[in-house]
């Protein structure tokens, strides 16, 4: 994720943010953080998922969150350019880790609809590397 | 007691639960769950069976998987409804598919199915009967 402001989701357009992220234990908790502040959020597993929302309904979208490695046909930082590229007025937040997801989504919430953080970002990060150390034992791979 | 009896005993009467959505077409799935969000649902979404048995495993709360039949990978719904089965007895689950409906035996005597297309309404009605069912079966298990 690069310097600089943040991209805020625009005033006025309550719509969703859309989360591209493949692993499913650290999509649901970042979009349940993103929930929770009252936000809305469309998940999407890929960057072929996120294209077919930005497709059809791209009036639906207020901002784009996306994982920089994430699963689909085009990479994170592919999807992060068409979108500025084809649908400027979406802002574009690119995450290269978890860390970056977490405390991205509790700016989110800063000035989101509750204007608070539901809990620390940390939590979020903690709760992810939890299940994914969970997942691990269980014989599972790392997101 | 298991862990699912446990975590249904525990949750608010009043509360209107939590629904697992499981549907690979992500348009489909938007619908979905932004209409059960609107009802005052906590939503998990799955964009496949594993993405949903991850969910489960990793110990998400659940009081409904709601979820389509066909969708890539190595298992369907029908498997999906079976791993639900054997290890979250009391867990409802309610099938969906725009084809044809599967003979009983293969949904499963306790399974809902629900063909698409259907109709928010309905479905919400359908939704909020299986979660009480549930959370009966839950409270009289323990």
């Amino acid at each position: 994720m690069g310097g600089g402001s943040q991209p805020r989701v625009p005033e006025g357009r309550e719509h969703s943010i859309l989360l591209v992220e493949d692993d499913v234990l650290i999509r649901r908790e970042l979009a349940d953080y993103l929930r929770r502040c009252g936000h809305r959020v469309i998940e999407a597993s890929s960057t072929d998922e996120a294209v077919m929302v930005l497709a059809h309904v791209p009036e639906e979208v207020s901002l784009l969150l996306c994982s920089a490695d994430v699963a689909g046909t085009l990479t994170g930082f592919a999807l992060a350019r068409q979108v500025r590229d084809e649908h400027p007025g979406i802002p574009v937040l690119l995450a290269g880790n978890i860390e970056k997801a977490a405390a991205a989504a509790g700016e989110l919430c800063d000035e989101g609809p509750e204007l608070a953080r539901p809990y620390d970002p940390a939590v979020v990060v903690d709760r992810i590397k939890r299940s994914l150390a969970v997942r691990r034992r269980a014989g599972g791979e790392d997101g | 007691m298991s862990r699912d009896l446990a975590e249904s005993a525990w949750r608010p009467a009043d509360e209107p639960g939590s629904i697992l959505v499981v549907e690979d077409e992500i348009l489909l799935r938007m619908g979905v769950v932004e209409d059960l969000v609107q009802s005052g649902y906590s939503v998990l979404e799955a964009a496949t069976a594993e993405e949903a048995i991850a969910l489960l495993d990793g110990g998400a709360h659940v009081d409904l998987v709601f979820s389509d039949i066909q969708m890539p990978g190595a298992l369907d719904g029908v498997a999906l409804r079976r791993f639900v089965r054997e290890r979250f007895p009391s867990l409802p689950v309610i099938l969906t598919s725009g084809q044809m409906k599967p003979p009983q035996q293969v949904l499963g005597e306790d399974t809902i199915f629900v063909p698409k297309p259907y109709m928010p309404g309905e479905l919400l009605r359908i939704v909020e009967r299986a979660i009480e069912g549930g959370r009966r079966v839950a409270a009289e298990s323990t």
